[in-house]
């Protein structure tokens, strides 16, 4: 059954396991592709992933003048091909996240392909893999379905997700404040 | 075994001309199931690859876990025994010479042998760790004890978990680190977490705790500071360091009150109920919000829930146990579970996060100086003859008990202990009041260490050994819930690197003592002997085979025969360990931290990790992610604090105490109280905090008090 990453953003703290596994798939050439923020860095702890959300209708696959960003059929959007890309970073630009990273001294474009030599068999990715709080996960669209369901926070103060950001997004995000909207056992 | 709902049934991604060793992390108690990646052409350990079907983890890692595989085939290895003549450089990088392990072995024979004749067996003193396996561990008091025949062997838990072995040992009788497996630990309805760092120091721990709150139970924190896992905690108690006795008393105090202790539970199964009952009603709401700084709404809500909630669990960490009351503090926050029952069952009971990967089954099998394995006691005749008969000793042989690591240093200092031989720690980063130890060890006569990088601690040293890294030998170890689990080898050691087991068997020969280890040829000889000489103790691992360990996912201890399955969870027939098979309930009177602030230093230190960093931070720091992540030291200050000192972030002050003091950049944040700062402690040389830090000792656990001193700072 086919599995999407699941970013539940309440439950980062910060340690960048994510970032160290982004290292570790075999197909990266050692280099994370990914970014944890701090979010309040002077006030306390929280933490978020920015990972690569794998839109449905990529901007920086569109703004790309090489057709150097391939989109896998499972829906990964590709880092771009070494003998297409061109160097000129409008990727970088047209990203409405920043995901896109950019090596100067090869003059190449890189950014996360979903581990898809792991995913297009099914292996989770190397984040999602070793995540250790499960703020990453690798779930079926049921799977999904049910924690969107567990957190309904339809209170008018909290909402969980919205049905996408800039556009539709294979990845699927739910915000902050899950907690909001659960029954407390006693 | 336990096959929870985090259990995942995924296949591993092999890459061409590569397989997979499996096997399991070198840092933390968490022990987290890896697999290591293995290049088939050169033989050598290239990357890591999940490990989805460990029950306890499901193949998440930290992100030292991630990179650990990266600290095998470092350019910093040792890979030759280095020799240093010169000893006037003791206490620098320089002066070493390569050396083959015979001249090394020689230099090491003919010295100790010099110094034991003129100075007596008990001028020499061994001091370990228990980031290494059981077996190497074993290996080491053994070694102490009939090779070289000294009583003065001890090692690092006693600055990590001693606290938490003296709670438990006086509390329920025994000292296993978790009543309870992991795998429950999302199914509990409230997890009290006391001076737990849990996010950044068993990160692999959180999916399970978050799933608590998920689930609509409760978590509440214990900490001076908002870690990451208080700030989503449902209660966190802001306590100051050094405090957590009065919380623990007056948290008890009102589960008394408000009739949520289990009368049938007590009467049956604890004694001591009565004299705590009477103590604690000293710890009024209104005293304990006094001591402890923690507003007394939120003490109320901590009791209610916990005292309400069906199952809970009780856990802490160093926090609470690196004070000089570390064991009181053990004891009573394990009375809130003996007094309300919740223990003995499972999703109930009492867990301290073990800190170093062996932290548990290396305190249990000899290496401390008063144990011997199987966690006999070196003061009690039988269990010396039992374990003499293992050894083929005679009693009057073995020697008796010696000092506590810290106390070590004192002697070193009296010039009464005048040689050394370390392995697998780095006290010279570690120990409180670095600079009084580190000129301790400047003044040994004679200092062997064995490490695979060289440590700030082996620059003390006349002889370093090139120790293997995990990876390159194998073992079991036991984790953090008292599971014994195998470590495997991926990979022949580097250079002429060797185990610590292979060096105090080829030295105990050179000693003139080869009859007692000439027969420890391989790591499975020595673990053979060792669940032998575990047998009949109350950590008995008799049972616990390699085949089994394999077989079942790791056996908990005790497992005392071939057909024990092993213990997952303790005192499931309500018996405790002491001779009458209850628990104790203590009464603890409170003492506030040994040194407590005054106008000259008015200011709380408290120190502590960070997530990208073990211990003294003598692997982690040359790993390249973990050091870009966290290079150096800080020190957390309150906003509000920060105005009166007159400092910005990222401005540097002097941070001083009675001991010591260091430059430090500050880090602002309001995640911290206005009367505390923080430092972590991972570094070495003028980096370190442990130069500011007190060497008051715990009476029974001898744990100096890491957590609480008073010290002052200036802007630089």
């Amino acid at each position: 059954m086919k599995k999407r990453l699941y970013i539940e953003l309440e439950n980062c703290i910060g340690c960048r396991s994510c970032l160290a596994a982004c290292t570790q798939c075999g197909g990266h050439e050692e280099r994370n592709r990914n970014y944890v923020y701090d979010v309040n860095p002077l006030v306390n702890r929280q933490t978020m992933p920015l990972m690569c959300l794998h839109c449905v209708n990529p901007a920086c696959a569109r703004s790309c003048p090489a057709q150097a960003i391939q989109v896998h059929e499972t829906g990964a959007v590709l880092s771009a091909l070494v003998e297409k890309c061109i160097g000129c970073q409008n990727c970088t630009i047209a990203c409405p996240y920043g995901i896109p990273k950019f090596d100067t001294e090869q003059n190449l474009m890189y950014k996360c392909d979903l581990c898809i030599d792991r995913t297009k068999d099914g292996i989770p990715p190397m984040c999602a893999s070793v995540c250790p709080t499960n703020t990453l996960q690798w779930l079926t669209d049921e799977e999904i379905a049910n924690r969107k369901k567990q957190f309904n926070m339809d209170n008018g103060k909290w909402i969980s997700s919205m049905p996408y950001l800039e556009g539709e997004t294979n990845v699927k995000v739910n915000l902050p404040g899950i907690l909001q909207g659960i029954t407390k056992l006693f | 075994m336990q096959r929870d709902k985090f259990y995942q049934e995924i296949e591993n991604r092999t890459h061409p001309n590569e397989k997979l060793i499996k096997t399991h992390c070198s840092y933390c108690g968490m022990q987290c199931g890896m697999h290591l990646r293995v290049n088939t052409a050169t033989n050598k350990i290239i990357g890591v690859e999940p490990r989805y079907d460990w029950p306890v983890t499901a193949g998440k890692m930290c992100p030292k876990g991630v990179t650990a595989y990266q600290q095998t085939n470092h350019k910093d290895r040792l890979l030759k025994p280095l020799i240093r003549d010169d000893a006037s450089l003791k206490g620098t990088k320089k002066g070493f010479r390569e050396a083959s392990w015979d001249e090394a072995y020689d230099v090491i024979a003919k010295n100790f042998k010099q110094q034991q004749e003129k100075y007596g067996k008990d001028s020499l003193a061994v001091f370990s760790g228990v980031s290494m396996t059981n077996e190497k561990c074993y290996l080491t008091g053994k070694f102490a004890r009939v090779a070289l025949g000294t009583r003065y062997i001890d090692y690092n838990g006693r600055f990590c978990m001693s606290s938490a072995a003296g709670g438990f040992l006086r509390s329920f009788g025994v000292d296993r680190g978790s009543t309870l497996p992991w795998t429950d630990i999302h199914e509990t309805d409230c997890l009290f977490i006391a001076g737990s760092n849990t996010a950044e120091c068993h990160p692999t721990s959180m999916f399970r705790i978050w799933n608590v709150q998920e689930r609509g139970g409760y978590i509440i924190v214990v900490d001076p500071r908002e870690t990451p896992i208080a700030r989503r905690a449902d209660l966190h108690l802001d306590l100051k360091p050094g405090t957590d006795l009065a919380l623990a008393n007056g948290i008890t105090n009102l589960l008394i009150q408000n009739g949520y202790a289990d009368e049938d539970f007590i009467k049956k199964h604890t004694n001591g109920f009565e004299e705590t009952k009477e103590l604690v009603k000293e710890f009024t709401l209104a005293y304990t919000s006094e001591v402890t700084g923690v507003n007394q709404e939120k003490i109320i809500r901590a009791a209610e829930i916990y005292g309400k909630s069906p199952n809970a669990v009780v856990m802490f960490a160093r926090g609470i146990e690196q004070q000089h009351k570390g064991v009181d503090n053990v004891s009573a926050y394990t009375n809130m579970a003996l007094i309300t029952g919740k223990i003995g069952r499972p999703k109930s009971g009492v867990a301290t996060f073990t800190g170093q990967g062996n932290g548990q089954g290396g305190r249990e099998h000899g290496q401390k100086s008063d144990l011997l394995p199987g966690y006999r006691k070196i003061t009690n005749p039988k269990h010396v003859e039992e374990v003499c008969h293992v050894w083929g000793i005679k009693q009057e042989e073995m020697p008796g008990p010696g000092v506590s690591a810290y106390e070590m240093f004192e002697l070193m200092d009296q010039k009464v202990i005048r040689g050394l031989y370390l392995l697998c720690s780095n006290p010279a980063v570690s120990a409180p009041n670095l600079n009084f130890v580190r000129q301790a060890m400047k003044k040994l006569d004679f200092m062997v260490c064995s490490d695979f990088y060289l440590s700030e601690s082996a620059e003390f040293a006349d002889v370093v050994l090139p120790a293997v890294t995990w990876a390159e030998d194998e073992g079991t170890v036991t984790n953090l819930e008292g599971r014994i689990i195998k470590i495997n080898k991926a990979q022949e050691p580097l250079g002429d690197s060797k185990p610590d087991w292979q060096m105090q068997v080829e030295l105990a020969e050179r000693l003139g003592k080869g009859k007692y280890f000439s027969h420890l040829k391989t790591a499975k000889a020595v673990a053979e002997e060792f669940r032998l000489a575990s047998k009949g103790g109350n950590a008995d691992y008799f049972g616990a085979t390699w085949d089994k360990i394999d077989r079942q996912d790791g056996v908990f201890w005790p497992c005392k025969d071939e057909n024990d399955q092993g213990t997952p969870h303790m005192f499931l027939d309500k018996k405790f360990y002491h001779p009458d098979g209850r628990a104790k309930i203590c009464a603890l009177p409170y003492r506030p931290p040994a040194e407590e602030p005054d106008d000259a230093y008015p200011l709380r230190l408290t120190t502590g990790r960070v997530v990208y960093h073990y211990l003294s931070g003598n692997q982690t720091r040359r790993i390249e992610f973990l050091r870009d992540m966290c290079p150096e030291p800080f020190v957390e200050v309150h906003p509000q604090t920060a105005k009166i000192y007159n400092i910005a972030h990222e401005e540097e002050v002097r941070l001083f105490t009675r001991r010591g003091e260091g430059k430090f950049k500050v880090k602002i944040t309001e995640a911290i109280r206005k009367d505390t700062v923080f430092v972590p402690y991972h570094f070495g040389h003028d980096e370190s905090i442990n130069l500011l830090t007190i060497a008051a000792l715990d009476p029974i656990s001898r744990m100096p008090e890491f957590k609480a001193c008073a010290a002052q700072m200036e802007k630089l």
